[in-house]
């Protein structure tokens, strides 16, 4: 299977293509066929590289062709398959579809429909193209490719003015991690000479541990990552990149797209390993994030903000594992979170739908009623990322919890906060949403609706997932048999820092018993306060209490960035139009330009049309030359 | 062998057919000796078969070969659509073209210098046929004439500069050139610097380099548009094609000799081209211009004269190739519609026929050499060449041409799509309009997958 395997990223560029060259001429229907079977078809194909990577493990290049070839520096277009970029692929055409299907129902009335299903089958092409590339040349390509998508599909209501700010937000936050990203690379090209990986990574293995080189690069890329990944201090792109349709939220800014700096981390696990400053960098940033995040998102009023801070606090979740050498662990978490965030993504987006466009939770309530498929399936995602065994979230959270026990207890006891704050604001959305009454209009009352079924059966199948997903990396006391590590390992056994998997059945059987003991009461704290009391609709400043203040605006890091870095840059750029631009630059260019036009005027008038000139000025050419070569050789 | 034998039966047969009222079986017989002839030239990839020691089909030959069928080709079918029934010289035309391609094939794949002289002589006496075709009119006179007479003239330095390596070294052979060059160290000899000399001016003013460029504008501007797009493409390529290989196999012991020469020459003609080319009104002459100048670049390879330049002048060639074909085409049409190859007929093009100005648009892109076009690629590739033998200022004066290139490349371009003009379609046959987006995908592909190209001889 992996001779076709081309066809993996090609299929969605074709569905892009069609459906791009067609709209708007192209019907409804026609082009959501196109969309969801492009991608379908790549699925399909993916399952038989994961069926065929059960058996043995996959680790093939398929060279397409050279690319780039300058001097001693050649790019090849190359795709690597190996079970790492397998289960990627799986998350990205699997979860990929289900949201496509989903956007069906979603995008139903909207007249871009076409327009948006030729984006998402670009945004799986590209996202295809980040976790199958075999260098990381082509993993950049793909890596701006799904920033492009990204910018394009936030910005898809391009009306709205706030909309195409948060698009150029998003954009410009992600182009400073970019930089960092794409300087590793020309690094990589100095000191390896390739950014192959099978060429970086046994060469970077002959550096000595801590090598100043390898700080760098991995820095660099683990800046392009914090970009991406939306960490501290990149993140606040990602809760305004909301303001993009709901599927694109739950697809781009949940499952996929901001999980590609975890994937790039693991997949240079190698250099990594040979860098234990960057690999601290990692974890300590990764905790503060996941931290700040979640308190951020326990006062928030938008359905899908808190949802946004959670990703940024997952994400963190995941980058700890990274940075404990647990690679297994962060991938494990970026597969479940795929499911369980995607699934609350899309059921908000059900929400959203069934109150006509209504975000604010504190005009929802008791929902649960009129969305009995939607508030179920939710129920199951809040219990998945609050932690609470068997639901998938529990076991990837577990592994990464244990991983932070053996390296810092002050970053595990941090993250086990963390996870108490998760379980916290989940409940409380949930509750806020599906219990209690009815605080909307009564217009909005009564269009309440169950959503059509090709919104619902995503749902029920990524609910599916999101409660029994965890069983694909159970830890070893319960079943001696931990699936995603095994199957990993052939991608992360080259790595000498991976500790022999000490698990400590002490270790796990605590963590269950703490979710048991500290989450529940969390739950039942969350369920008196937003269940059975009355939310209030609006909430008066004043009375607020600092901290909840301080949450509710975000630790106020928007405006920090405003005063401390837009601000003043802007002003700069101002003062830079005027005095450089205006007056050096363009007086220089245009004056180099009339320079030029006047020398053209001049010099058109040697073309005079007279034949007796050109013989003279051919044999003027000659004798010059002649003139030349003989007096280098000294004749005269 | 099969490839001359080929192209020289099938213009037979095309000038016979119009004698014997064929005229319809014209084209197919040409199109059909074109696709015969690149089946025989691609059969003997790899082989260097050599014939009667005048000739060597090798990998070099046979893929400048090709490069110039195709073009021949779109200028076939270009010129069929375009004046099959207006034309009663139809048949003679395409029968000349396909002599000019034995030319063509003569000039690409010569090992002695006769046969070099034969296969320039060959495609010059059709082009300056070709350029009188408008025989009423007094522009394609005047230019079929200047053609002659300034050809006649640089086949005399061409021929005086073979007279005298011969005499000096007593061989027409390449390789006895070279053997000799090599073996006496002899390259202090006058002799063969002049005679090195003269073949070279000979040479470089089939290329329409300065300051032997002086006929281009006046017989670029006169002659029909689309014969214009025939000399600018194959005649020049099959020249630079002729260049390379001289120099390549005959004279490389004597680099030292001519290496600066092919620099002073390269940075006048860059700039001559280029500055000129921005005060002209008429899109033909500007684009006359532009040949000129990318003459400038291409002799930028051959000077460097390391293992990349003939990879570096086929990939510039073939991008060189497919852009000017296009601009061409699109001037001719319009020029046959309006009457006019003023700017100003580009007004409005992009609501007239999008087709048109969005391939003329990826035309000037890739002359101008921005990316992902194969222009920007050829460039890449020349510079390469050059600054891999440390020649970085003469890259560094190429690269300021480029960007002057942009101000007139783009002028046509903005013309077609910010200023309003004449709104009304322009029908274009079926055929036609295949052949503008197939060569407009080209560039694009080959800016895209440049990779296998560069490599290929």
């Amino acid at each position: 299977m992996t001779a076709v395997a081309w066809l993996i990223p090609l299929l969605p560029l074709l569905g892009f293509i069609i459906n791009g060259l067609g709209f708007p001429k192209l019907n409804k229907k026609v082009a959501a066929i196109i969309g969801c079977g492009s991608v379908l078809a790549s699925f399909a194909i993916v399952c038989s590289l994961f069926l065929q990577s059960l058996q043995t493990p996959l680790n093939h290049r398929i060279d397409l062709y050279t690319w780039i070839a300058a001097g001693n520096y050649t790019v090849s277009f190359a795709l690597l398959i190996d079970n790492l970029s397998v289960i990627m692929m799986m998350i990205v055409t699997g979860v990929g579809f289900l949201i496509h299907v989903y956007s069906i129902g979603y995008m139903k009335e909207d007249e871009g429909f076409g327009k948006f299903f030729a984006y998402l089958n670009l945004f799986i092409f590209f996202m295809l193209l980040l976790v199958m590339g075999a260098s990381f040349v082509i993993m950049f390509i793909g890596w701006e490719g799904v920033g492009l998508c990204s910018y394009l599909l936030i910005g898809f209501w391009w009306k709205n003015r706030e909309y195409s700010a948060a698009a150029n937000k998003a954009f410009i936050m992600n182009r400073i991690g970019d930089l960092g990203f794409i300087l590793a690379i020309f690094m990589m090209f100095a000191v390896f000479g390739s950014s192959d990986f099978d060429k970086v990574f046994p060469a970077a293995s002959a550096f000595t541990t801590n090598d100043s080189i390898i700080i760098a690069i991995t820095l660099l890329l683990f800046v392009g990552a914090i970009g991406k990944s939306a960490q501290l201090p990149l993140f606040t792109w990602l809760p305004d990149a909301m303001a993009g349709p709901t599927p694109v939220s739950a697809l781009i800014h949940a499952a996929t797209m901001v999980t590609a700096g975890v994937y790039m981390v693991a997949r240079s696990n190698i250099l990594y390993s040979i860098a234990p400053v960057t690999l601290a960098v990692i974890t300590v940033l990764g905790t503060i994030t996941a931290l700040f995040a979640a308190l951020i998102a326990l006062t928030q009023n938008d359905i899908k903000k808190v949802l946004a801070y959670s990703t940024v606090s997952q994400l963190g979740f995941m980058f700890v594992a990274l940075g404990t050498s647990s690679f297994d662990a962060g991938i494990f978490h970026v597969m479940t979170h795929a499911f369980f965030k995607a699934l609350l993504f899309l059921g908000a987006g059900s929400v959203i739908h069934a109150m006509s466009g209504e975000q604010n939770i504190r005009h929802m309530g008791g929902l649960k009623k009129a969305l009995p498929i939607t508030s179920f399936t939710f129920l199951i995602g809040t219990l998945a990322i609050s932690g609470i065994p068997p639901f998938a979230g529990f076991f990837s959270k577990d592994a990464i919890l244990t991983a932070s026990y053996f390296n810092s207890t002050i970053i595990f006891l941090l993250l086990i906060l963390t996870s108490v704050l998760t379980a916290a604001y989940m409940f409380r959305l949930y509750f806020m949403v599906f219990w209690g009454d009815f605080r909307g209009t009564h217009h909005q009352e009564e269009h309440l609706h169950e959503s059509p079924q090709s919104i619902t059966i995503p749902l029920i199948v990524l609910a599916l997932f999101a409660a029994i997903g965890g069983f694909f990396g159970l830890p070893e006391i319960f079943g001696n048999h931990n699936w995603i590590h095994h199957y990993l390992s052939p991608v992360f056994s080259q790595n000498t820092r991976i500790m022999a998997h000490a698990d400590s059945v002490m270790i796990e059987w605590l963590l269950v018993a703490f979710s048991l003991v500290v989450i529940v009461p969390v739950m039942w704290l969350a369920y008196q306060r937003y269940a059975l009391k009355t939310v209030k609709v609006t909430l008066s400043e004043e009375q607020l209490p600092f901290w909840y203040k301080l949450s509710l605006h975000k630790f106020y890091v928007d405006e920090l960035y405003d005063y401390g870095i837009v601000k003043p840059l802007s002003a700069l750029a101002g003062l830079f139009s005027v005095a450089v631009e205006k007056k050096m630059i363009d007086g220089t260019v245009n004056g180099l330009g009339s320079i030029t036009l006047f020398l053209s005027s001049q010099l058109r008038k040697i073309q005079t049309g007279n034949t007796g000139f050109y013989v003279f000025a051919m044999v003027a050419g000659m004798v010059l030359m002649l003139l030349f070569a003989l007096a280098k050789l000294n004749v005269f | 062998m099969m490839v001359l034998i080929i192209l020289t039966a099938a213009g037979i047969l095309a000038m016979f057919a119009s004698v014997f009222n064929g005229r319809s079986v014209v084209l197919p017989v040409s199109l059909s000796g074109l696709f015969a002839a690149g089946y025989f030239a691609l059969l003997e990839w790899n082989t260097n078969t050599t014939y009667f020691e005048a000739m060597r089909m090798d990998n070099f030959a046979i893929a400048f070969t090709v490069v110039c069928l195709f073009a021949a080709f779109v200028f076939l079918l270009l010129y069929h659509y375009m004046h099959y029934s207006s034309d009663v010289h139809y048949a003679e035309v395409i029968s000349i073209i396909l002599f000019s391609l034995a030319g063509v094939v003569v000039m690409v794949s010569f090992t002695s210098m006769l046969m070099l002289f034969l296969g320039i002589e060959i495609l010059s006496l059709s082009l300056y046929i070709l350029a009188g075709l408008k025989k009423k009119d007094l522009l394609s006179n005047e230019a079929s004439l200047k053609y002659l007479l300034m050809g006649a003239f640089a086949t005399g330095f061409l021929l005086f500069g073979i007279a005298m390596l011969y005499g000096a070294t007593g061989s027409f052979m390449l390789s006895d050139i070279a053997y000799y060059l090599g073996l006496h160290k002899a390259v202090a000899e006058p002799f063969i610097v002049t005679g090195i000399i003269m073949l070279m001016i000979g040479l470089l003013f089939k290329v329409a380099a300065a300051p032997f460029h002086f006929w281009t504008p006046d017989v670029y501007q006169g002659a029909p548009t689309l014969v214009t797009g025939y000399m600018a493409t194959v005649g020049k390529v099959a020249a630079f094609a002729a260049l390379v290989r001289v120099f390549q196999l005959g004279f490389s012991p004597a680099l030292e000799t001519y290496q600066f020469l092919f620099a002073a020459v390269a940075v006048t003609t860059m700039f001559i081209g280029n500055i000129t080319a921005l005060y002209q009104k008429s899109v033909k002459r500007m684009l006359a211009y532009s040949s000129i100048s990318h003459a400038g670049y291409m002799l930028i390879a051959l000077m460097a004269a390391n293992e990349v330049t003939n990879g570096a002048v086929l990939f510039y060639s073939i991008a060189y190739t497919l852009a000017s074909l296009l601009a061409f085409a699109v001037v001719a049409i319009l020029q046959q519609k309006s009457g006019s190859d003023e700017v100003s007929v580009f007004n409005g093009l992009s609501k007239s026929s999008p087709l048109m100005s969005i391939t003329f648009a990826v035309a000037m892109l890739s002359l101008a050499g921005i990316p992902p076009t194969a222009g920007f690629f050829a460039k890449f590739y020349v510079f390469s060449a050059a600054i891999s033998d440390g020649w970085v200022w003469i890259t560094v004066l190429a690269i300021i041409n480029s960007f002057i290139s942009v101000y007139y490349y783009f002028a046509p371009v903005i013309a077609s799509y910010m200023k309003k003009g004449n709104e009304e379609g322009i029908v274009l046959a079926t055929p036609v309009k295949v052949l503008l987006a197939i060569i407009a995908l080209l560039t694009l592909l080959i800016g895209l997958l440049p990779g296998s190209l560069s490599y290929l001889i």
